[in-house]
């Protein structure tokens, strides 16, 4: 804001104002969901003319779902699962043990952290019956979710 | 209260221990017992050329009858290996406010995994979306597939 050409004329602290203030109305719209009359009748207190009050309605509805989304996004949580990947291993031998002849799997789950964005990848192995184990949970949590979509 | 000196006695204990952990890690050809290790005649004929007497031989081949699997299942710990999975408890959570937006519907799995490293258990409390979830499944599922697939059968079935 502060390089654009057309507002140079005006003093920065001004801008800053301004912009600090724009932004504030904007930001507790969206956390409260306000409604168009609501916001109409604050900023009509705040002595505004109608033609500007409809101004920054008409822009803030055309925002306003990217703006819950990013509020939403907002936050603690614990690390966030994005996506697995597998590999299906048959160990022949190991230097403890020859003719060991076992199929296992390794599964591993890319996570994120909602602070910084990465984190080390959780990997663990696991025999097709606990592979089994671990689907069937998943796989309960997902009738649960559609169970309670339903309510 | 055998009367031998100490070093003789453990001289004699880890060449017992090594004995019996060779025959075990080590399959021999046909015959061969794919749990049990070596088989009886190939004990018998790599001991026989230690000049023991043959009541020596036959209670060393007696004591790796015995013990054959359960040292298999040790050694079988020993081996490198990464967190191995436990368990998994879940739960469905459904955020409806925060401090940044209010009236809010997100649902959301969260989870607790329990993986064994080495003894040790740890859990680890994770979370994901519905869609996610989805996906999650879906990949594991392929994975499952994978062993009943007929690629992944053959090569069960040759090497052995």
């Amino acid at each position: 804001i502060l390089d654009d050409p057309d507002l140079k004329d005006i003093d920065p602290t001004v801008l800053k104002h301004c912009h600090a203030a724009a932004a504030t109305c904007i930001l507790e719209a969206g956390k409260q969901n306000a409604d168009i009359s609501a916001i109409s009748t604050c900023l009509e207190d705040c002595k505004l003319d109608k033609e500007r009050i409809e101004q920054f309605c008409t822009e803030y509805q055309k925002n306003k779902d990217a703006l819950e989304i990013l509020l939403g996004s907002i936050g603690r949580s614990p690390l966030h699962i994005t996506d697995v990947s597998w590999r299906l291993e048959y160990q022949i031998k190991n230097n403890q043990l020859h003719k060991t002849y076992q199929p296992s799997y390794l599964v591993t789950l890319n996570v994120e952290n909602s602070d910084s964005g990465s984190h080390p990848d959780i990997s663990f192995s696991c025999t097709m019956e606990q592979l089994q184990d671990l689907v069937g949970k998943l796989k309960d949590a997902a009738k649960s979710l559609e169970r309670a979509t339903q309510m | 209260k055998l009367n031998i000196g100490v070093d003789i006695i453990q001289h004699g204990v880890e060449g017992l221990v090594y004995l019996l952990t060779e025959s075990s890690k080590l399959m021999a050809s046909i015959p061969f017992d794919k749990e049990f290790g070596i088989s009886e005649v190939d004990f018998q004929d790599s001991i026989h050329v230690l000049g023991f007497s043959d009541e020596l031989n036959k209670s060393l081949l007696q004591l790796y009858l015995d013990n054959r699997k359960e040292i298999r299942s040790i050694l079988g710990e020993l081996a490198p290996r990464l967190p191995s999975y436990h368990s998994l408890e879940w739960r469905l959570d459904v955020q409806l406010a925060s401090r940044s937006l209010r009236q809010q519907i997100k649902p959301a799995v969260t989870m607790k995994l329990h993986l064994n490293q080495n003894e040790d258990q740890t859990a680890q409390v994770l979370q994901t979306d519905p869609a996610t979830l989805l996906h999650l499944i879906q990949q594991l599922e392929q994975a499952l597939g994978e062993m009943k697939m007929n690629h992944c059968r053959r090569i069960v079935r040759n090497m052995k």
